[in-house]
């Protein structure tokens, strides 16, 4: 006989008993295989279980639960945090509206300040077609 | 320690709706279940529930795995505002105000039968100290283990196991006789 064997008299296991009832799965982990042992060895260790067992039974009649309410679970779920969107996101996005309005920008005043290319033509061809008077002059 | 819900709770706290959705589906029926064991009262238990809910969204942001497991820590959650509620119930109203009330209403036999035992160990549970009530709650309907039930009471486990053997005493006394009794009302009573 081990010494945990030794521990599980009848005082301990009607102590047991009278705390956790009649069902050895709801008794200490370490206490089940002795109070087991124990009610198979002793001659009172079943009338004891049989008492006890009638008070789980009562108490099991009282074990279903009406079902909560069908929106508890949703009003529960509302009140939960948000994923808050990554600020990167936001910031992406403004970057690329800040790029697109500079971009228009830039080519709306580009196209302002660039001199008329028709001008700049005429230039070179009046002095294309000019008649060559220094020439003349120097001859 | 590896809790269980760690992840779910981190998860959730940082906004993740499949988080929390997992930790109601959980939880839930459990804060429900002891709520409405020590309250004896469907509507109240949901109110509790609800506002255990709200405490685990404020503390998931910041909760720190640690000494107690977070199931735990819900169930003292739960536990604490039962014990708040069942002191201002006192406060106001008579001691049997909230019990369940055995029907008188004649039903099928068996059904009559089933309901008035449980109105009964309804009313024997409601009237039994709030502690060993809870001890009961735990152990005997949520079969948490004593290391569990122990740690959510926040006591040793030879104290929970004294809260229980009161508990089941009181409970044998203010039960005796009611399954014979009721069989005798229902051979002369009931349909």
């Amino acid at each position: 006989m081990t010494r945990k064997e030794e521990a599980m008299n009848r005082e301990r296991f009607a102590e047991l008993l009278a705390a956790y009832g009649a069902d050895f799965r709801r008794w200490p982990a370490e206490t089940r295989a002795d109070a087991a042992t124990f009610a198979a060895q002793d001659a009172e260790a079943s009338a004891l279980i049989a008492e006890a067992r009638e008070l789980d039974s009562l108490l099991d009649e009282a074990r279903s639960m009406p079902t909560p309410s069908a929106d508890l679970a949703e009003r529960i779920l509302a009140s939960a945090p948000r994923m808050q969107r990554p600020s990167f996101d936001r910031r992406a996005v403004l970057a690329l509206a800040a790029c697109a309005v500079f971009g228009v920008v830039i080519g709306y005043s580009g196209g302002l300040l660039a001199p008329p290319a028709v001008a700049e033509d005429d230039g070179y061809f009046s002095m294309a077609f000019e008649a060559p008077t220094a020439f003349e002059d120097e001859g | 320690m590896i809790d269980p819900d760690g992840e779910l709770v981190r998860n959730a706290g940082a906004g993740d709706q499949r988080a929390a959705e997992a930790l109601v589906r959980r939880h839930l029926p459990k804060m429900v279940g002891v709520a409405r064991r020590m309250l004896n009262d469907g509507a109240e238990a949901e109110d509790v529930a609800q506002e255990v809910f709200l405490r685990v969204w404020r503390e998931a942001p910041r909760w720190q795995p640690g000494q107690a497991k977070f199931e735990t820590w819900m169930h003292r959650v739960a536990l604490n505002l039962c014990y708040d509620r069942l002191r201002r119930r006192r406060e106001k109203t008579d001691p049997d105000a909230g019990l369940a009330v055995a029907d008188s209403r004649p039903l099928a036999s068996e059904e009559w039968l089933a309901r008035q035992r449980a109105a009964k160990v309804h009313e024997a549970l409601a009237k039994l100290p709030d502690r060993q009530r809870a001890a009961i709650a735990l152990v005997h309907f949520d079969e948490l283990s004593n290391i569990a039930a122990a740690e959510i009471l926040e006591i040793s486990v030879e104290a929970l196991e004294s809260l229980l053997a009161r508990g089941r005493r009181a409970l044998k006394a203010a039960l005796a006789g009611v399954a014979q009794d009721l069989l005798g009302g229902a051979e002369g009573g009931a349909p």
